[in-house]
């Protein structure tokens, strides 16, 4: 009987901190008025967030124990996050190109490599990842990792351009209107051998 | 408050015959081991902490220590092979047959507690190093290989059973296991369904054209799909009522077989469409062993027969005469 106590225990405790991890994502979303619900229940996430976040130890400082356990639990369990995948809309993909330019004037332009197709999944969700950031010194340092990694395969190479940018994608009716997909610019960096 | 009790004990512990843990235990176990294939040609690039790989684990695991410094990481192997002397190349490539080979010793039910642990170890370390290279796949495979892992292994079809003689765990434990699998997948679907209602895209099939359109997941031709242009508000609808019925109709008798068709057919068409291949087998095989019908014949012999009140049903879930499989 103590057993199953301790087992009914810990299941209430796993799917309270499972629940609670997945409303945090759907009240993150309304609140940032991602979704199509009226300004008044946009205004309500906004509201309620401070209390999910504290509820899961978000506003304790980075090294307390609780917070720190919590995080460990969810990470070990596979909980960290929500369940709102390509919700509740899909984003926008986006590209990066990389310009080799070569000590005779020459310009090569060359994609972010792997050698498997499930890499390459892993690739473009990183990607997403880069479009996602706002912090630039770790968007910088995102490309300059992937730059090194394509300027080994090219070691002739003397600066490399990283061009980063978005995909925006035809809606069915435009497609059917002979629109193709278009590239949009965001931001690009300069990298040189003497860096 | 004893009622409540007693319905709540029925209900998160119901004697299983185990059938649930075999599909669950070999599922995962060929996931993993198809996991590991799948990448190997790239695994010391993704992993790599030395600058040689594509990102390097290094900035992962720093915003991974900031967050808490127990979180299994791949640097931990890598540290302690160099107090040994050993390259982190070395390290890597030896990780890599390990997951491997604990994926088959899962999938044969050999060792399966010292296989599912380290399986779960070391594609969670392998998850986290990789940080930012990480999607879906790599949450549900911790998840499924964390309640492999917690729960009373060996199965009865498994090789530590039926060659080492290993005794087989408590029914009600199995029960109990199989419960908290199948509640997380009931919240899993609910807030993927409920996060998409709120999309405007889900409703009118924009989404499900972006989905299908968007790199990398672009693998049949706009053109071709345009055709069908008709079904893409349909099946839009279609997944957000899979998604956020499942809590319910999951756990009707007369709609459980029914619910689990569309949802695993809705994986299939994920996997063969977007070239999500290994999300798709890991969330069937996680469907299948919370939800999948267990064969009478299992039932019968293993003498867990339809009994009213907490016994099971042919689902390997608890009777009622309500047609709700709940307590």
């Amino acid at each position: 009987m103590r057993r199953k106590s301790l087992y009914t225990a810990g299941f209430f405790l796993h799917f309270l901190l499972v629940v609670t991890v997945a409303c945090r994502e759907t009240i993150w979303v309304v609140a940032r008025k991602l979704t199509i619900l009226p300004p008044s229940v946009e205004s309500i996430a906004a509201d309620v967030e401070p209390a999910v976040e504290a509820a899961l130890g978000r506003h304790l400082d980075p090294s307390n124990p609780v917070r720190r356990g919590l995080s460990t639990y969810w990470h070990l369990a596979g909980n960290e996050g929500g369940y709102g995948y390509f919700a509740p809309n899909v984003p926008s993909s986006f590209k990066l190109v990389f310009e080799l330019h070569y000590p005779d004037g020459r310009v090569d332009s060359v994609l972010p490599r792997v050698s498997s197709p499930a890499a390459g999944l892993r690739v473009a969700g990183l990607l997403d990842e880069i479009g996602r950031t706002r912090y630039e010194p770790l968007r910088e340092y995102m490309i300059r990792s992937l730059a090194d990694a394509t300027w080994r395969e090219h070691p002739d190479a003397v600066t490399v351009r990283a061009v980063f940018g978005s995909i925006q994608l035809p809606t069915i009716s435009e497609f059917e209107q002979g629109k193709k997909e278009s590239y949009h610019f965001i931001f690009a960096y300069d990298f040189s051998r003497a860096e | 408050m004893s009622a409540w009790r007693e319905r709540a004990s029925r209900f998160l512990f119901p004697e299983d015959s185990g059938t649930w843990l075999t599909v669950l235990r070999i599922g995962l176990g060929v996931h993993v081991a198809l996991y590991a294939l799948s990448l190997r040609p790239d695994w010391n690039d993704l992993l790599s902490r030395s600058g040689s790989g594509l990102l390097g684990s290094a900035l992962s695991e720093g915003i991974l220590s900031e967050e808490s410094p127990f979180i299994p990481r791949m640097g931990w192997f890598i540290d302690a092979g160099a107090r040994l002397g050993v390259s982190e190349s070395a390290v890597l490539t030896v990780t890599w047959i390990c997951l491997l080979t604990a994926g088959g010793a899962l999938a044969a039910g050999l060792f399966s507690r010292p296989a599912a642990i380290l399986a779960w170890l070391l594609h969670l370390c392998a998850a986290k190093s990789g940080g930012f290279l990480n999607y879906g796949v790599d949450r549900f495979m911790t998840m499924g290989l964390f309640y492999l892992m917690l729960s009373p292994l060996p199965d009865r079809r498994s090789l530590d059973h039926r060659w080492r003689g290993q005794p087989l765990g408590d029914p009600e434990l199995l029960g109990f296991f199989r419960r908290v699998l199948q509640v997380h997948l009931c919240a899993i679907y609910l807030f993927g369904g409920l996060d998409k209602s709120l999309g405007r895209g889900w409703w009118n099939g924009d989404n499900l054209w972006r989905a299908l359109t968007r790199p990398p997941f672009d693998q049949i031709a706009p053109e071709l799909l345009v055709r069908f242009k008709v079904l893409f508000p349909i099946a839009g609808i279609a997944i957000v009522v899979f998604e956020t019925g499942y809590p319910v109709f999951i756990w009707l008798k007369k709609t459980r077989r029914l619910w689990l068709i569309c949802i695993v057919g809705m994986h299939l068409g994920i996997g063969l469409m977007m070239g999500m291949h290994l999300f798709a087998l890991v969330m069937i095989v996680l469907n299948a062993a919370a939800f999948g019908p267990a064969p009478r014949h299992t039932v019968a012999a293993e003498g867990l027969d339809d009994r009213a009140g907490g016994g099971l049903a042919r689902g390997g879930l608890p009777a009622s005469g309500s047609g709700v499989d709940s307590a």
